[in-house]
């Protein structure tokens, strides 16, 4: 048995992979990972997608470059000289031949994109296997809700995923359409109110203790503050991940009497829409239309991913989140109904008493 | 009365289709300014991450409006004044079939873009993007009458469309010269032909959404409302079966501008005539395959986008077939670089462009990643800027001085078209990079930390550019009609009818209708197949009242205005149905006028 | 509808306004045929959406739901597709009767095409008022809405056709001379057409239920 590596697939292999190279340097010029980039996946859902990518990116510098050299061609050699007698070029009217080769050479380059781009199709629609983890993901104007069917769990805006685990994702919205995306896990999902739509990955090792962040966002426009619509996904050690999930139906830790004055007013004032676990918000029986705040202290960022989670920022939002966020109607200004210290005792509950230490 | 008001009262009730081009062109380049002055706002929005020029609901408004004005206000009328100017002179026709049909679409579609922009008056915009998905249009999400100025904009214009598309199909079938076969055609002509065919069939689609959607608004049926047992997903089935012809519609015309341009400045015949009708036919035909591709993302399972995306590629195959062609046609040639054929030229190297981020997005894995970010407003912007607008303006160059009798300077033309070339690469092309850095389309603020700042900064550079180049033209024009050179018929040594007739052409058209009996016949008539140039002139003027013309007439613009009525009773609680009774009158009773109006 | 005695030359050797005519119609296909497939896919829509009707079928001691069988009655919709048919044979003789130039008979078929239009919409009206009485008004359910949406806009189309026919017949009694053709051919092709679109919308919403 031969051990040489240069079978026609292992060229073709190479050739796609220098091609890509060098319209990825192109694509990409000299920049740092974005948070949102699509060209470094980390999972491998996100990989399949990025080869049939690069395949497809490197055919079209081709058949740009097949384009536009002619081009250049034609215009320096068959430019009219100053000197020109004046005659006419000869009057030619076509050539079956070279219609016939760039009519078959397309089809060709075509199938060659074709072929991967079905393969990953089937690949990615096939469903998650049993023992994956589900979650469902719905959107709602304009925040993110993520619920755990088995561990019971439900949080918001930061979805988060124990590390190298299968992910089975049904994605659906409350209210008008949105997208789910989260660029460097896999290609976006349509939430579509009234349908459920399944995507699945398996992710990452985590590097980081407290968990590797990658971002999120709506991306269908879904009304005024379509743009401030974000999110994270946070991959967990196996360990943290464990208690994180452990952690999450504890009650909250009133240390302060601030935060006792806070955790009153809060069941008063907040507990109709939003739920803190293990608090007598988690036991009312209705449809909480706000985020789910049990970890909230742990949260990096507020208000679906639009700023850093710090006690000003939530000071403002309290106060008067549609002034922070266009169009939020359903929570009121709270200025108006509480006086600027009870703002800052709930603010202090709501930050302090929920974190989760995992 | 006075010669001013003599003279407006004329274009009123004018029926010429010369004159009709004019009003269409001068409207859609209004709307262009107004087009692109919201694109302005975006950019500039843009320029720095967290800005706060403008609200989240002024840049939802101006990404619709944007795109709805650039589609149905600027594209399309453009084209359709080159249909309308030139259809009649290019197979040797004396008009149109029907010429107050003809002005009726224009008036209907002067009508459907005031209503439209009413909206700006009363400040609610419409803000739901140019393909206005479900359910945010619905009552519940949308409570102002914003998306109503939409769906009856569109509508109206949409009618204006089909009245048009029906009067040039049946032109072109039936009015052609003696001699002048299908395939004696110039290729303008078959690209207007295919380009109708699409509107009379894509039409009536969106006009059925439009109504369910204005049902659901106004009668409180449920279509689009899961709530209600209805399904968000039917909405864009339906927009995107008219939305992807839509597509062609835009493009072909330009296609066919660009044939004409480069045939007659390279000197040559265009190269492989046949196989670019058959693939504009093929184009159209595929046209109505591929909408789904818009919807790759929505979940329609595995089979549909497999599906979907082999079609979609399939449409590459003449689009490529076109683009090699065109470079033929210019290879062996004389190519004179004037502006028009500059704007022809950047138009294959542009539209290439687009076409193959196109071939990317036809594969649902990568439209996963690529669908609603930047990559794909670049991708459109190459089609439809660096392809359609360029190609129209290229086409605005040609036939300027066949329009006007003057040429449009030549020294702007060239300051015009650089800074539109640079200026347009310069914003759209950092927009691939922003795509896939994954910055998301319709987004009014973005975050400093996302590595977006500097190319978003560049893009708005680059529109910026772009308007000083919109400023070079208008300039441009002004001086031209007052002190450009004088053109006199045949003023670029071109190949087709309306070239053999003087600048601008006299109100008959042709004195004495042409017998054609080659492709390109003008040509064929100037030299002979040894290249010899015969001594033949352009058609001398003779007395207009010796050939017998329609006649002006009112009842196109009061018909127009009718249906404006009828429509605006839509918007109003009270009297809202009074007033669209009145407007049907209005338009009943035009109709019975127009009907026995002495017309010959 | 310009003058009526000369009829220009035309490449294809049909007259403008009749080539116009089919294009129109060739449009018009996809209108009904998107109607329709609007029809096929709400059609299973049957929850009553309005509480208000919903809490009247359930008084009734009915469900809230209402579905083609309940509501449909195929005699009267027989009756007046057969009526609709009659009016297209009538169409041909008053085409006949203006071609020939038969001012008697010209004018009796276009009063028969008129009226038969009328007894149609009559029939159409009964049937709307029936259905709103049983509750199925157009914003209960989406069956109910692309129903209305499908037959109201077929109706529409008769509506215009039958006013179109009434201004020929004004004209026939203004102007006894006139007889021309072709605006009568093409009015007579619209004609056809929705009634050929009524055969199917008869068979695909009322026939394909009781199959």
């Amino acid at each position: 048995m031969s051990q040489t590596n240069l079978s026609i697939a292992s060229i073709y292999k190479y050739v796609v992979r220098g091609l890509s190279a060098l319209s990825f340097a192109f694509l990409t010029g000299c920049f740092e990972v974005a948070p949102m980039t699509t060209i470094h996946p980390v999972t491998e859902a996100g990989r399949d997608i990025n080869y049939v990518y690069a395949l497809t990116t490197a055919i079209a510098v081709f058949i740009f470059l097949a384009v536009a050299i002619p081009v250049v061609i034609a215009l320096v050699r068959f430019r009219e000289r100053p000197d020109d007698d004046g005659s006419i070029p000869e009057q030619v009217h076509g050539n079956v031949v070279l219609e016939f080769i760039w009519t078959i050479v397309p089809v060709i380059l075509l199938i060659v994109i074709a072929l991967p781009t079905w393969q990953v199709i089937f690949k990615q629609a096939a469903p998650a296997s049993e023992k994956a983890l589900k979650v469902e993901v719905i959107g709602h104007q304009w925040w993110w809700e993520f619920r755990y069917p088995d561990l019971g769990i439900v949080t918001a805006n930061e979805i988060y995923l124990p590390e190298n685990t299968e992910i089975d994702l049904s994605i659906t919205s409350n209210d008008v359409l949105h997208s789910y995306w989260v660029p460097r896990f896999s290609g976006k999902v349509d939430c579509v109110p009234g349908h459920v739509n399944k995507d699945k990955f398996t992710t990452p090792l985590a590097k980081l203790a407290g968990g590797d962040y990658y971002q999120g966002q709506c991306v269908e426009l879904c009304g005024l503050s379509h743009a401030l619509m974000r999110f994270q996904a946070v991959v967990l050690k196996a360990e943290e991940w464990q208690r994180w999930v452990r952690a999450y139906k504890e009650p909250p830790v009133v240390v302060t009497s601030l935060e006792e004055q806070g955790s009153k007013i809060f069941n008063m004032h907040c507990a109709s829409c939003h739920t803190i676990n293990g608090t007598p918000s988690a036991d009312l029986d209705i449809v909480k239309v706000g985020p789910n705040l049990t970890n909230f202290g742990d949260r990096k960022k507020m208000a679906a991913g639009i700023m850093e989670n710090s006690v000003e920022n939530l000071h403002r939002w309290i106060r008067n989140p549609g002034k922070v966020k266009q169009g939020v109607v359903k929570m009121i200004p709270y200025e108006e109904i509480l006086a600027p210290q009870e703002i800052e005792a709930v603010a202090a509950y709501i930050r302090n008493s929920t974190v989760r230490k995992f | 009365m006075t010669g001013f008001f003599k003279e407006v009262w004329s274009w009123l009730t004018t029926v010429d289709h010369k004159r009709i081009g004019i009003l269409y062109g001068a409207s859609a380049l209004l709307f262009l300014l107004i087009g692109g002055t919201e694109a302005l706002l975006m950019r500039t929005q843009l320029i720095v991450p967290g800005n706060d020029f403008l609200t989240a609901k002024a840049f939802n408004s101006m990404v619709t409006m944007h795109g709805t004005t650039m589609i149905f206000l600027v594209i399309m009328p453009l084209s359709a004044a080159f249909f309308n100017f030139l259809t009649p002179l290019m197979i040797g026709a004396r008009d149109v079939a029907f010429p107050r049909l003809n002005a009726l679409s224009y008036w209907i579609f002067f009508f459907g873009g005031v209503l439209l922009h009413i909206s700006f008056v009363v400040g609610q915009i419409p803000r739901g993007g140019w393909f206005g998905y479900a359910n945010l249009t619905s009552p519940t999400y949308t409570t102002d009458l914003s998306v109503d100025f939409w769906a009856m904009g569109l509508q109206v214009l949409g009618l204006a469309s089909l009245i048009a598309a029906i009067n040039f199909f049946v032109t072109i079938m039936n009015m052609r010269a003696p001699g002048m076969t299908l395939l004696k055609m110039p290729i303008f002509i078959w690209t207007t032909l295919v380009t109708q065919l699409l509107l009379i069939f894509a039409l009536p689609v969106i006009t059925v959404a439009l109504v369910m959607i204005t049902f659901d608004r106004k009668f409180g049926t449920g279509f689009f409302d899961p709530t209600l047992g209805g399904d968000v997903v039917l909405w864009q089935h339906l927009f995107w079966v008219f939305g992807h012809p839509e597509v062609y519609i835009l493009i072909l015309p330009a296609m066919g501008i660009v044939s004409e341009i480069l045939s007659t400045f390279s000197k040559k015949p265009l190269f492989g005539y046949s196989v670019m009708v058959y693939s504009t036919c093929a184009i159209g035909f595929l046209g109505f395959a591929v909408w789904a591709h818009h919807m790759f993302t929505v979940g329609m399972g595995p089979w549909a986008n497999a599906i979907f995306s082999a079609a979609t590629m399939l449409i590459a195959v003449p689009t490529g077939v076109k683009i090699f062609n065109w470079i033929m046609t210019m290879w062996g040639g004389k190519i004179r670089f004037t502006t028009a054929n500059l704007f022809a030229i950047s138009f294959i190297a542009m539209f290439t462009m687009g076409g193959l981020s196109g071939v990317m997005h036809a594969s649902p894995p990568i439209d996963a990643q690529h669908h609603d970010t930047y990559f794909v407003v670049a991708h459109f912007h190459y089609v439809l800027y660096g392809g359609a607008v360029m190609a129209l303006f290229g086409g605005i160059y040609y036939w300027f001085p066949k329009v006007f009798g003057v040429y449009l300077n030549e020294a702007m033309g060239k300051a015009q078209f650089w800074l539109y070339m640079i200026g347009f690469n310069v914003t759209f092309f950092p927009m691939h990079f922003l795509g896939v850095q994954g910055m998301p389309r319709r987004n009014f603020v973005y975050a400093a930390d996302q590595g977006w700042n500097f190319w978003n900064f560049v893009c708005t550079m680059g529109a910026y550019l772009t308007a000083i180049g919109g400023f070079v033209f208008i300039i441009n024009v002004v001086y031209s009609l007052w002190f450009g050179k004088k053109a006199v018929g045949d003023d670029w040594n071109g190949r087709t009818l309306e070239w053999m007739i003087p600048s601008p052409p006299p109100v008959y058209n042709f004195a004495v209708e042409p017998t054609v009996d080659h492709l390109d016949e003008w040509w064929h008539r100037k030299y002979t197949s040894s290249g010899t140039r015969t001594d033949v002139q352009i058609e001398a003027h003779v007395d207009p009242s010796t050939i017998h013309l329609p006649g002006p007439s009112f009842w196109p613009l009061v018909m127009g205005f009718g249906i404006f009525v009828l429509a605006g009773g839509f918007f109003l609680d009270s009297y809202g149905a009074t007033i669209s009774i009145a407007g049907m009158l209005i338009v009943i009773i035009s109709g019975y006028a127009w009907a026995f109006e002495d017309n010959g | 509808m310009g003058h009526a005695a000369h009829e220009h030359y035309t490449v294809t050797g049909v007259d403008n306004r009749k080539f116009a005519m089919w294009t129109l119609i060739g449009s018009e296909c996809f209108l009904f045929g998107t109607l329709m497939i609007n029809y096929i896919l709400n059609k299973a829509s049957t929850k009553i959406n309005d509480p208000a009707i919903a809490k009247y079928l359930i008084e009734h001691g009915k469900k809230p739901f209402i579905a083609p069988t309940d509501v449909y009655d195929i005699d009267l919709t027989t009756i007046s597709t057969f009526i609709l048919l009659m009016s297209s044979v009538a169409m041909v003789l008053a085409l006949d009767g203006c071609v020939r130039k038969n001012l008697k008979n010209f004018r009796l078929w276009t009063w028969v095409v008129i009226v038969f239009g009328l007894l149609f919409l009559g029939c159409q009206a009964y049937e709307f008022n029936h259905f709103i009485h049983k509750g199925l008004t157009l914003s209960a359910n989406n069956f109910g809405a692309s129903f209305f949406l499908l037959t109201g806009c077929h109706g529409a189309h008769v509506a215009v056709g039958v006013m179109l026919m009434g201004s020929v017949l004004i004209r026939s009694y203004l102007q006894p001379d006139w007889f021309d053709s072709v605006v009568v051919e093409v009015l007579g092709l619209y004609w056809h057409f929705v009634d050929v679109i009524w055969i199917i919308i008869f068979t695909v919403v009322y026939l394909l239920v009781y199959v």
